[in-house]
């Protein structure tokens, strides 16, 4: 283990190895942090929004808005200063200093250099980073020279030892001191920087006096942060007299010290998946203790970009949110699906029929084709704030269509299930389609009414309300899809996906949680077919098809079966091929002082009509085609699904490949019969 | 002589076969067989392959439906429910060929064992109020008593994958799961299966003590004629779908006929009246 007996906690002059650890680290942090900074406005967003304070008339936001941008600095930084303090703690010593400062270049300046290289394009940039990082799998694995990259098959922790109080003591020292040298050295650098700026004249006198209060307070947070980081990775270690893992006690002794066996327990076993919960680890930027620190990253980004895209990324806010807000049901229906694909095991390939359902619920209820079918007559103003209660109703109806349409294929496996549930995603679309008196045909329902929100009315042009909506859905439904996951539903739901006769013989009812299994999943679409009509303003019947239920699919699978992450960058992933990518690299080629234009000229002299848009569905084709090969449990493979395709057990015959399959190690008659 | 032991039992039988029978098309699987077992004991069905001993299983469990005849527990028929409603009765059971989940782990093989002693609905699952919290945490506990039924080793390995283990471990991961649902009846399909002496001696030990410390009853199939005889109160023999003998192992031992069913002598088998 990499803490030593005897180093001292001295702050100002660590000692030699605590010296190489804050090196490793400090550099590590601080090379991505000043490449946003400095190469991609990081500070320019800082100071105009303290422009913005001060001269409130240039500003191109409102106060309100500032705020926001405040408290979203405010977090990304503080967040920095207590991971460097936790990463500090939580070294294991294992990875050396030159592999950690590659992999931080690989993974997080390359993809902030790519964004700023295409001119702020943060799709492009990180799809462009797809490209990048498997040829750096791939290049690390082939050559020689950089084999030292890859990383170490982890041997049994023997060495993971129990750590004692005064242990404990000299790690919170680490990251204390981790915290304080980081602060103190971004403080220094920016300071530099400020300086050279105001020297040449371009900062504004004003931010000097904040320059001066950053240089101070960057120091004082590293220290009080680093030192909450250390107690956070602290709380992470396996303590003699502790119960490790920060596991609350609970009220029977007994449990307790049952627990207490446990991990001891677990500190000597074979169980080295588990290394990466506890610290100190040899991933310290795969651990789950520092995942929680990169998800509050990324949340905040998430949830204030609304307000920081304008200053980040140049104008064009609008544009960029609708995109988003579009991307974002495809995320919910990746999520829905992934609980019948994914969890459950039965392969759905009609579901567009449930987002169909939704959407036309809505669509009809909040527009006036409810006045011409039935005799209720909703007042307009009323119909806005009906959207809410509506919402949970369309969800409920699609679940309901669910259970209706799951119904006739209990008794089917594998392929006939598929069967049929394509016929139903077939027959629902053209059903809308010919009930002219219900659902107006081919013209579909146009001025379906958009939500309201505490008295003020949103619309199609103002993406920003719809933004925090999806926002809303997705972590409703990544909530949900955890909570199922982990719960007696979700076993029922994995045991009968691995093997029926058993789960029904450990008790599981095979009927009631296959339709749980339908019900649920077509609740979330519904969910997200009530969003897609009302952000619409209309529903037309030609955009549920077969294809689109093709493609949900291909978002899970591609994304990874099963795995919550997984299908969201899935989704993430398959729209922005299908719908984003190549439209910007056609307004990128259509520019002529792009190196993309010759290009471009000399396809189309070969390839008359060529446009990236048109190859679309192609480049979709072969990229399918690709991860199926290379990478087949997905992009972010679910821990069960990444066992499954890499190892074939001992002593048995090997798991057939598809989740999607019965398996054939099923013992004769039994396989075959079916479950009255 | 087996008529004398049968009338030592008192009461109602825990579990009654009553001339059940089991056609597949014009086959015949199983073929009027009789068998009652009573609390506490543990029972063998023995015989030569193909004899119908784990259709017998499947009908008890109600993966198939007996084509004719009654099969009953506590007095209840059994036919035609499913094989959740047959474990929500009591009756659980192990396969042949070891049926653990195997994308899962050891703990939650387990937890699902304990499905039907749990009552979280989709809504508790979502919300988890602390009547579901404290369900869950319960189970955990009662899945590590369970796993502790065969010593520490299992305790240590509960968050690995089944699929790592060994085949006697995995063996013991499939009982600790029947166990979970608090079984009155438990159904052991082959248990010695592909191990040798010293895990075998282990398991007729453990077998045992399921019986002696978890007041279970046990129907065992078993091949190995050692085990069988060593352990069972009783002993019923099937040939070609037919119980052919029943009785105490050392009169089973002697029965022609069961030898000849095993060495495979052409005698007409015939139906041995044991009532």
């Amino acid at each position: 283990m990499a803490v030593p007996m005897h180093t001292s906690n001295r702050l100002f002059l660590p000692a030699r190895d605590t010296r190489m650890l804050l090196i490793k680290w400090v550099v590590a942090l601080i090379v991505p942090l000043a490449v946003f900074n400095f190469v991609w406005q990081g500070d320019a967003l800082i100071n105009n929004v303290i422009l913005g304070f001060i001269n409130p008339a240039s500003a191109p936001v409102t106060d309100g808005q500032l705020v926001e941008a405040v408290i979203f600095i405010a977090i990304f930084y503080l967040t920095l200063l207590a991971l460097a303090g936790y990463l500090v703690a939580a070294d294991s010593g294992r990875r050396g200093v030159l592999e950690v400062w590659i992999d931080i270049l690989i993974f997080t300046v390359v993809p902030i250099l790519l964004i700023v290289a295409t001119s702020n394009n943060l799709i492009l940039g990180l799809a462009l980073c797809g490209i990048v990082w498997p040829i750096y799998f791939i290049l690390r694995r082939r050559i020689p020279f950089l084999s030292f990259l890859n990383p170490k098959s982890v041997p049994p922790p023997e060495g993971l030892r129990l750590i004692d109080s005064e242990q404990r003591a000299i790690m919170i020292g680490r990251a204390r001191a981790g915290g304080f040298w980081f602060g103190t050295s971004f403080a220094v650098i920016w300071l530099f920087v400020d300086l050279i700026f105001f020297l040449s004249g371009q900062l504004p006198t004003e931010l000097l006096v904040v320059t001066a209060i950053r240089t101070v307070l960057l120091p004082l947070g590293g220290y009080f942060l680093g030192q909450l980081g250390g107690m956070l990775a602290v709380r992470r270690t396996l303590a003699a007299n502790g119960n490790g893992n920060g596991n609350h006690a609970s009220e029977e002794s007994s449990l307790r010290s049952r627990r207490q066996k446990e991990r001891q327990i677990l500190a000597t076993s074979r169980a080295s998946e588990e290394t990466r919960a506890v610290v100190p680890n040899d991933l310290p930027l795969r651990s789950t203790g520092a995942r929680n620190f990169f998800l509050i990253l990324l949340v905040a980004f998430v949830v204030f970009y609304p307000v920081i895209d304008p200053f980040l990324f140049g104008s064009g806010t609008a544009g960029r949110l609708s995109g988003y807000n579009d991307a974002g049901y495809y995320v919910i229906l990746a999520l829905g699906l992934n609980i019948v694909v994914g969890f459950a095991g039965l392969l759905d390939l009609g579901y567009v029929a449930f987002f169909a359902i939704g959407a036309y619920a809505w669509g009809i209820v909040g527009s006036t084709q409810l006045g011409f079918i039935s005799p209720i007559h909703i007042p307009f103003n009323a119909l806005s704030g009906l959207f809410w209660p509506m919402l949970l109703v369309t969800a409920l109806i699609a679940a309901g269509w669910g259970v209706l349409l799951g119904a006739p294929t209990l008794r089917l496996r594998g392929d006939y299930l598929a069967i049929v549930t394509l016929g139903f995603g077939e027959i629902v679309p053209v059903v809308f389609l010919n009930l002219d008196t219900l659902t107006n045909g081919t013209n579909g329902i146009v001025g379906v009414h958009s939500p309201a929100f505490f008295g003020v009315f949103w619309s199609q042009i103002t993406p920003i309300p719809y933004y925090y909506l999806i926002l809303a859905l997705i972590g409703l439904t990544i909530f949900a899809n955890i909570r199922l996951r982990d719960s007696r539903l979700g076993r029922a739901w994995i045991a009968m996906r691995e093997d029926e006769i058993a789960a029904a013989s450990s008790g599981v009812n095979l009927v009631r949680t296959k339709l749980f299994a339908f019900g649920t999943g077509a609740f979330f679409s519904g969910l997200a077919g009530a969003y897609y009509s009302a952000k619409l303003g209309g529903v037309s019947p030609e955009t549920f098809g077969f294809g689109d239920s093709v493609i949900y699919l291909a978002m899970v699978v591609i994304g990874g079966i099963g795995s919550i992450p997984g299908v969201i960058v899935g989704a993430l992933t398959v729209y922005s091929i299908n719908l984003f990518i190549l439209n910007s690299l056609d307004t990128l080629a259509s520019d002529p002082t792009n190196f993309l234009h010759s290009f471009d000229q000399f396809i189309v002299n070969i390839v008359p009509g060529f446009t990236f848009g048109n190859i679309r569905n192609l480049v979709f084709g072969i990229i399918l085609i690709v991860i199926m090969i290379f990478r087949p449990a997905g992009l972010i493979p679910s821990a069960r699904r990444r066992r499954e395709l890499t190892r074939a057990p001992e002593g048995e015959a090997a798991l057939e490949l598809g989740s999607l399959d019965v398996t054939t190690t099923d013992p004769g008659f039994e396989a075959e019969v079916r479950i009255e | 002589m087996s008529v004398e032991q049968v009338r030592e039992h008192s009461g109602q039988p825990l579990l009654d076969l009553q001339n059940v029978s089991k056609h597949f098309g014009g086959l015949a699987a199983v073929q009027d067989v009789n068998l009652q077992i009573w609390p506490g004991e543990i029972i063998s069905i023995i015989g030569p392959n193909g004899a119908g001993k784990t259709t017998v299983f499947n009908l008890i469990t109600g993966i198939y439906r007996a084509s004719v005849g009654d099969i009953s527990l506590d007095g209840a028929s059994l036919v035609g429910l499913t094989p959740d409603r047959v474990l929500r009765r009591g009756i659980a059971r192990t396969f042949q060929n070891i049926r653990l989940f195997n994308n899962m782990t050891v703990m939650e093989n387990v937890l699902v064992g304990q499905h039907s002693q749990l009552s979280a609905s989709i809504l508790g699952s979502l919300f988890r109020p602390p009547r579901v919290h404290n369900e869950e945490a319960n189970a955990r506990v009662r899945a590590i008593e369970l796993l502790g039924f065969f010593g520490n080793e299992l305790i240590e390995r509960q968050e690995e994958y089944v699929i790592n283990l060994s085949y006697a471990q995995k063996r013991r991961v499939e009982i600790a799961r029947a166990l979970g649902s608090k079984p009155k009846l438990l159904l052991l399909d082959e248990p010695t299966a592909g191990m040798n002496e010293v895990e075998t001696l282990e398991a007729v030990k453990y077998v045992r003590r399921l019986r002696d410390e978890l007041d279970l009853t046990i129907l065992l199939i078993e091949h190995k004629l050692a085990v069988t005889m060593g352990i069972s109160d009783r002993i019923a023999v099937l040939d070609y779908g037919r119980k052919i003998a029943e009785g105490l192992p050392e009169d089973i031992r002697r029965n022609e006929q069961v030898i000849a069913a095993y060495l495979g002598k052409p005698t007409v088998a015939e139906q041995q009246t044991a009532d």
